[in-house]
């Protein structure tokens, strides 16, 4: 049986378990995940126009992005430090900064050299590379200016993050697409589990420019108006055509049980199985039907979860609407589970659009009992796909979610929380 | 030899098997060892894309005429990285004998890039700013198909018929070495049974625009270390290592070329591109990646340092070596492939990772050009002009520190009659 995963359920000792103590999330939805939840049980996407105005979309193209609207972080993020950070920087910083506070960790007890970070990003800090790239293709390369530059590599925020609150531990950023926050996730607690570190901030971080999302579109990745269909993401269904692109920072605080239990820390989440594979199938920009192999490594995944696949109660699927994707989400969910009926799958994109930060946010939801409204935009089955995403019926609270995360390009990865008692 | 395998878990000795690398002095490990062994810098003049409008004219490019085969018959579309990547892969993985079709879903990938297919997305954006402003048409989407920083390592995964966990770091200039690091635990913990581990970046407008910009490239070969250094010089390529479990490789007769021994990533939390000025964080790294290969500092035989050529960078490194080598620093051999192949971002971890075991192998390690006046705040015993024969030579250490303050360190030693792990 192949298997390439983490095997985090190989010892249940109290003493090695990661959990989640804190989160912090600021996106589409507003700052917190108290708005994140109230879109999730209203089943309402946060999608708004995007400016088009710089003439770089095609004329019939999508018009619409989950963007982050609220983007005052002055309560987390002093201006003085914030205006030598980009956009995402300040995000993941305040996202960062709200996590900790959850975790009842204060800034003098954040870092040092046993906090470490562990992001991802798909698209990096996107702002900060298209100014540099006009600059230097338009305005001629001495134009290009030192800020945007220290600020356009990927690290820019866990770095920006690290100098925030002093974390000298391992600094991390994995860009993985869709499978990045997954496996940062399952990196921090690893490195938790294996005590190098004490303390672990990860998560995930996305910026989405008009440049980029008219990118996204003639790429042909973005769901869009077609006749009478208005424009939105569809997960699992017929007609989707692609997703809806998003942006945020979501960063969770990793440590050990028994560490978090002795400092009277409530525990939101218990970090269990993670596993990782490739579809050597996919295309370079797209998902590809290598559904077996995928299956197989997540059912042999599932086999180390308490209960097996029918202990996992919920699943938040990384499935966007994407035409392929799905299809391939859908066939490996069903492949992994066989003859047992799926349980409850919750598409949390369908409302926060493609950003890595709403699928880790929507699991602690689930776990703690969340209501999941109707999942947008799902009407119609597809036979091919031959799975209904969640629609808006109470949920028991699961003790355990499996988080799924599936690439274009081939990556995968998958996280399954437990509710920690 | 060593014992039985201990079997999943830290004190694993985990081996080096095969070796692969794109560099500018050449495709492939033979054109690089000469190269290096020459002491002459591949640094120079370069026309990968229009830099008449920067400050300084200088770079290490790889041949791209010399590219030995392009891979075909797959509905591929490569950046320059993901060229460069795959081709180092398939060298070091010809070199290591492995049969994937075996072992394809026990396999991972952990890779590093800085800006993966950067220069790619140049040119696309390049052309649609142009047909924006009514010159042209609107480029074709294709070129913007392995833009993104997983494109290296994905395609290297896709090339191989890969099915493990992929994965692909992006910590700047520390990017490829993070990546080892994280393929090293990953053998270890039995994650997988073979990890092909390294990094790929390409030139880019971007990061030659962008260092410019900070007036961190020197206008003539960078000089790491010397007295007058002025920044360092950019290159590109990749660098590929197959690591697997000792007694894997043992059993399936294939030559254990070194040992990882260590690693150790840590991060300054100082400053956005300056260094600690102690080289603090660096230190720390190294002290780790010594305590996880159960070293003392007495036992490393040389240092194949980050030493990008920057005066800050140098200093910094210098005072790291200095706080963990103490009163035998001035008296460790000291090298830095950048002054040779220039600075590979995010590969150069990676492929300052196969030119330290290449130095194992060969027992010397490899010169800088003697150029430039010694810096007397620089009390390392750099290596200059001609390598220096260092037949005994079983552990070294490869530093690589990075933007936004990240640190790694890694230990090699070479293979030999004594366990790794002691």
């Amino acid at each position: 049986m192949p298997r390439s995963c983490s095997r985090a359920t190989e010892t249940r000792t109290l003493r090695t378990e990661t959990v989640i103590t804190g989160l912090g999330t600021i996106g589409p939805c507003g700052h917190g995940r108290e708005a994140l939840a109230a879109a999730l049980a209203a089943g309402n996407p946060a999608a708004s126009e995007v400016d088009r105005g710089a003439g770089l979309h095609r004329e019939d193209g999508a018009r619409l992005a989950a963007l982050v609207g609220e983007r005052d972080v002055s309560r987390w993020v002093a201006p003085a430090d914030a205006r030598r950070m980009s956009f995402p920087s300040k995000l993941v910083v305040a996202a960062a900064r709200m996590a900790l506070a959850e975790a009842g960790i204060g800034a003098t007890e954040a870092g040092g050299p046993r906090t470490g970070v562990y992001l991802s990003t798909t698209f990096g800090t996107s702002l900060s590379t298209e100014k540099l790239l006009r600059q230097i293709l338009l305005e001629g390369a001495e134009a290009a200016q030192p800020f945007y530059f220290s600020e356009c590599v990927a690290n820019a925020p866990a770095a920006q993050l690290a100098i925030a609150v002093g974390a000298r531990g391992p600094n991390v950023t994995l860009t993985q697409r869709e499978s990045g926050p997954l496996l940062a996730v399952a990196r921090g607690a690893q490195a938790v589990r294996e005590g190098r570190v004490d303390r672990a901030l990860a998560g995930a971080f996305e910026e989405l420019t008009p440049l980029l999302h008219a990118l996204l579109d003639r790429f042909g990745a973005l769901a869009r108006a077609e006749g009478a269909l208005a424009e939105m993401p569809r997960p699992f269904d017929r007609r989707r055509d692609g997703f809806l692109a998003g942006e945020g920072a979501t960063l969770l605080v990793l440590e050990r049980e028994d560490t978090a239990r002795a400092r009277g820390a409530r525990a939101l989440a218990r970090v269990g199985w993670s596993g990782a594979a490739f579809d050597a199938t996919a295309s370079v920009s797209d998902w590809g039907d290598g559904h077996a192999p995928l299956a197989a490594v997540l059912r042999a995944g599932l086999d180390e979860v308490p209960g097996g696949a029918a202990g996992v109660a919920a699943i938040v699927s990384g499935a966007s609407g994407s035409r392929w994707g799905d299809r391939l989400e859908a066939r490996v969910l069903r492949g992994a589970w066989g003859e047992v009926p799926l349980p409850p799958v919750l598409v949390p994109k369908a409302v926060v659009g493609e950003y890595g930060g709403g699928i880790l946010t929507s699991g602690l939801l689930a776990l703690e009992g969340a209501p999941f409204g109707p999942t947008p935009g799902f009407a119609e089955r597809d036979p091919e796909v031959g799975v209904a995403p969640h629609g808006g019926g109470a949920l028991e609270i699961p003790p355990r979610v499996l988080l799924t995360g599936l690439a274009s390009g081939g990556a995968a990865g998958w996280l399954v929380l437990e509710r920690a008692s | 030899m060593p014992g039985a395998d201990p079997g999943p878990g830290p004190s694993r000795p985990v081996a080096v098997t095969g070796l692969g690398a794109v560099s500018p002095l050449g495709w492939g490990l033979g054109p690089l060892w000469d190269g290096l062994r020459s002491g002459q810098t591949a640094i120079g003049p370069f026309d990968r894309f229009d830099h008449s409008g920067h400050r300084t004219h200088v770079a290490a490019q790889v041949d791209l005429a010399a590219e030995p085969e392009r891979p075909r018959g797959k509905p591929l579309r490569l950046s320059l990285a993901d060229r460069f990547a795959v081709a180092a892969a398939r060298e070091a993985v010809a070199q290591a004998a492995i049969d994937f079709g075996r072992c394809a879903e026990r396999t991972g990938v952990f890779f590093g890039t800085s800006t993966g297919g950067m220069i790619e997305t140049e040119a696309y954006l390049e052309t649609l700013f142009a047909a924006m402003a009514g010159r042209g048409k609107p480029p074709s989407t294709s070129l913007l198909a392995s833009q993104q920083n997983n494109g290296p390592g994905d395609a290297v995964a896709r090339d191989l018929g890969i099915g493990g966990p992929v994965q692909t770091v992006s910590a700047a200039c520390a990017s490829g070495a993070m990546a080892i690091g994280d393929a090293l635990r990953a053998v270890r913990r039995g994650d997988v049974d073979v990890a092909i581990a390294g990094g790929s970046d390409s030139l880019c407008r971007l990061t030659y625009g962008g260092f410019n910009a900070l007036r961190a490239v020197d206008e003539r070969a960078c000089r790491p270390f010397r007295g007058d250094r002025a920044g360092l010089s950019l290159g590109e390529g990749a660098a590929v290592l197959v690591l697997e479990p000792l007694e894997r490789a043992l059993a399936r007769d294939a030559r254990p070329l070194a040992f990882v021994a260590g690693e150790a990533a840590t991060c300054d939390a100082h400053h956005m591109t300056a260094p600690h000025p102690e080289g603090m964080g660096a230190a720390e790294a190294i002290r780790g990646a010594l305590a996880d290969a159960q070293l003392d500092p007495s036992e490393i035989d040389f240092v194949n340092a980050h030493g990008t050529g920057t005066p800050l960078n140098d200093a910094a490194e210098c005072a790291a070596l200095a706080a963990v080598f103490g009163d035998r620093a001035p008296d460790l051999p000291v090298t830095s492939t950048k002054a040779l192949v220039g600075h590979l971002l995010g590969s150069a971890g990676a492929l300052e990772a196969v030119v330290t075991i290449l130095c194992l192998l060969e027992g010397e390690v490899h010169p800088m050009p003697d150029d430039g006046a010694s810096d007397p705040g620089i009390r390392l015993r750099l290596v200059l002009g001609r390598p220096l024969r260092l037949a005994r030579a079983r552990h070294a250490l490869s530093t690589s520190l990075a933007f936004g303050g990240a640190n790694a360190a890694l230990v090699f030693t070479r293979h030999g009659d004594q366990d790794p792990a002691h």
